[in-house]
């Protein structure tokens, strides 16, 4: 679409004048090549020092172990450990589920949520939008709390079932191994979906509406519309929010802190504040916790190799 | 060819990078060693009710002859365990304190992770001086590291109108076991509906006050081999903790504020905890003459004397310029200043592990709010007798896999079992 329309542009020119913009650019290559690479030497420089340069730190850091400043290298010790490490397997295990459960739940979510306030004719489109939107600003740690909170022993979750009569007895809910987990679920699509709503609408304002059109005309109903004109319209952006998603989960750590800093047990904890008590909660050994934050590098790539091969272009 | 450009440009840069740390972890090594002074010494806590408060006192209270300011700043206890992290770890003494305050459960590695990067005070403090429990905890290698400063003498506090309902008095709690203290919880409950007391799943500190009971912690003398299977006191603090869980006598908490909350609304009969919890008992005013404090139950063992600990805190210096300096001027208060603990007594309830402030008018205060007892003489007469550990380097990575080990005692694994997961995992966790 954009190419045609500076072609347009071009064709109004005197044709003479086209080709000398044309010898100029031939003369000047090389000098604007030069004067590219200026432009982008500047970032380049500033990646390598504050992306590239730690990546490979902490890389040889995974190789090494010992308590605080006393590291030394110890070769594939740090790894073959991690296959031997209980906690290791847990928080590897609790984030599988948070991502096989979770990123799912809320990518179809978001799907639904952004189909149905895209209707033209739904009224109050921007309340609604702005009401599933606003968890994404508020603070991680806040929204975390009141979630602690709510779902609390004499939390407010608990006193509507009693009330109702749907339970005889509280629930403990961060303290049963299953029901955390629950409620930490819960809690990242609350705080999640609207994010990912809005990447959705943003490309549905994109899908032609003459193809809804000429649909209907031909008898497609709501569903046939839905999985055979947006989705696969939709596909690069679900594919975006996915892998978004899943590198997001991977990381997961402010909320598994302040609901139920890992348990009861070890039957919350993530990746990430493995790393993090690694690091500071128990004697530090930064060599061994660089090593499972490269288990997370190793699992974000992986990850979404499968999904591009999956969803992504055949090309 | 344009990646290939791109390549060599990082690899360049990384070339680059890499020599210049190099350099700066040499000069920084060197400049270290030399001693000067300065203007202002720094020092780093948190708490500004507590600790905080205690350094402003100290700030008032010095007099010796060093000429520099001491600027004090708060952060939360979390911030400072990162920032000596990172800032210890890196080699850079710039930005980092010149006096910081370190809970004991954490000294130990601090003092191993970081060597040389803490001020021995062996000359400076006569040791004999603190109680004597702090001083493992607080010292490495024959050298004496940490000023020992707040006391996490342990109490059982008890709320004498429930006992009384249920027919018993405080000297009915007074030096008696955790078997007995279980018993007297059932008869509580039945009586006033109350449960004895909170427990949370997620936090040992009961477990680690019943085997200090014992002279027994995680790990063994050496502070780093785990001491977990075939452990005695271990055992039996485990078994205690069932059976209260069995009893049904404790009301499941998560938290800290959930914690608090259940006393202050007075929902449970007894509360043992460290004495650093008597604020919090106090903020419900109306409770005022209903509480009394006893010593802690003691596990039923040969050997287990009636007090422990809970938490606590010292003071180490940093090995930076200025280490003079700050070492002055802890001595001159929290090292030596009886006055300085009185008035922390009196002020802010602190209560100091300095053994010749015991004996001052402040501690023999009576407190209404125990129905008169004179609670800070009690509590430091009890700090004596605490059986001193080495709580070593692993406190809190083994109590993370403890719980989940105590967990599945709950769930009904054999307790032996339950026991030798948890040393085999902490011994391949902790190589």
């Amino acid at each position: 679409m954009s190419q045609q329309s500076t072609k347009k542009g071009e064709l109004d020119l005197p044709v003479s004048l086209r080709y000398k913009e044309t010898r100029r650019e031939k003369n000047g290559v090389f000098f604007r090549k030069k004067v590219g690479w200026l432009f982008v030497i500047i970032s380049v420089i500033a990646i390598t020092i504050f992306n590239f340069y730690p990546m490979v730190q902490a890389f040889l850091l995974s190789f090494q172990s010992g308590m605080g400043g006393n590291l030394e290298y110890v070769g594939f010790n740090n790894w073959q450990r991690l296959f031997g490490d209980p906690t290791f397997i847990a928080a590897l295990t609790n984030t599988s589920i948070y991502l096989l459960i979770q990123v799912p739940l809320m990518i179809v979510l978001a799907l639904f949520f952004s189909v149905l306030l895209n209707d033209p004719k739904l009224k109050f489109r921007g309340f609604f939008r702005i009401a599933i939107f606003l968890p994404c600003v508020t603070s991680l740690v806040a929204y975390s709390v009141i979630f602690k909170y709510l779902f609390g022993i004499d939390g407010i979750i608990n006193q509507f079932l009693l009330n109702f009569g749907f339970i005889s007895q509280t629930i403990n809910f961060l303290a049963d191994p299953f029901w955390a987990k629950v409620v930490i679920i819960l809690a990242i699509t609350w705080r999640w979906t609207g994010y990912n709503m809005i990447f959705y609408l943003a490309a549905l304002q994109n899908v032609d509406k003459s193809i809804y059109e000429a649909a209907r005309i031909d008898g497609a109903n709501a569903f046939q519309q839905f999985f055979q004109i947006t989705v696969p319209m939709l596909k690069p952006i679900i594919l975006f929010t996915s892998i978004t998603s899943t590198i997001g989960t991977l990381q997961i750590f402010d909320e598994i802190v302040n609901i139920t800093n890992g348990g009861p047990g070890n039957a919350t904890i993530s990746i990430s504040q493995y790393i993090y008590n690694l690091s500071f909660e128990y004697t530090p050994d930064f060599g061994y916790a660089s090593t499972v934050s490269y288990v997370i590098v190793i699992l974000v790539v992986i990850l979404s190799i499968i999904q591009f091969r999956v969803a992504g272009e055949k090309k | 060819m344009k990646k290939f450009y791109l390549m060599l440009v990082l690899l360049v840069g990384m070339a680059v990078l890499a020599a210049c740390s190099s350099g700066d972890e040499e000069a920084s090594g060197g400049s270290s060693e030399g001693s000067s002074s300065v203007d202002t010494i720094t020092a780093w806590a948190w708490d500004p009710a507590f600790n905080i408060a205690a350094l402003e006192k100290a700030k008032e209270a010095y007099s010796g002859d060093g000429d520099f300011e001491v600027n004090i700043i708060e952060n939360a206890q979390d911030d400072i365990i990162q920032k000596l992290n990172t800032g210890l770890s890196s080699g850079t003494t710039k930005g980092m304190p010149n006096i910081v305050l370190i809970e004991d459960y954490r000294a130990q590695s601090f003092l191993q992770a970081y060597p040389d990067a803490f001020h021995p005070l062996t000359d400076v403090i006569n040791s004999n001086d603190f109680a004597d429990y702090k001083i493992a905890t607080t010292s490495f290698d024959g050298e004496q590291y940490g000023l020992p400063f707040d006391s996490g003498v342990a109490g059982l506090y008890v709320r004498t109108d429930y006992l009384e309902e249920a027919g018993y008095t405080p000297e009915d709690l007074t030096n008696i076991t955790w078997d007995e203290y279980i018993e007297i919880g059932k008869k509580v409950k039945e009586a006033t509906g109350k449960n004895m007391l909170t427990l949370d799943p997620n936090d040992l500190g009961q477990i680690r006050m019943m085997i200090q009971t014992n002279g027994s912690w995680y790990v063994d003398e050496d502070g780093s081999t785990p001491n977990l299977a075939g452990n005695e006191s271990l055992e039996k603090a485990f078994e205690t903790y069932k059976k209260m869980m069995d009893a049904d006598i404790g009301k499941i908490v998560s938290d800290w504020s959930q914690f608090v909350g259940a006393f202050n609304s007075g929902d449970v009969a007894s509360v043992p905890t460290g004495n650093w919890i008597t604020p919090s008992i106090k903020q419900a005013a109306d409770q005022s003459g209903k509480w009394a404090v006893v010593p802690m139950p003691r596990l039923d063992m040969e050997g287990a004397v009636n007090a422990s600990n809970l938490g606590g805190s010292s003071w180490y210096i940093l090995n930076v310029d200025g280490k003079e300096q700050a070492a002055d001027f802890m001595l001159n208060t929290f090292g030596s200043n009886v006055d300085l603990y009185q008035t922390l007594v009196k002020d802010i309830g602190a209560l100091g592990t300095y053994s010749a402030a015991a004996e001052g008018d402040a501690y023999a205060v009576e407190d209404e709010f125990f129905g008169g007892q004179q609670l800070l003489s009690d509590l430091s007469s009890w700090t004596d007798e605490i059986p001193g550990v080495n709580y070593g380097l692993h406190t809190y990575a083994i109590e993370d896999i403890l719980v989940t080990g105590m967990q599945d005692y709950l769930n009904g694994t054999e307790l032996k079992t339950v026991l030798e997961n948890v040393q085999g995992q902490a011994e391949a966790q902790l190589k």
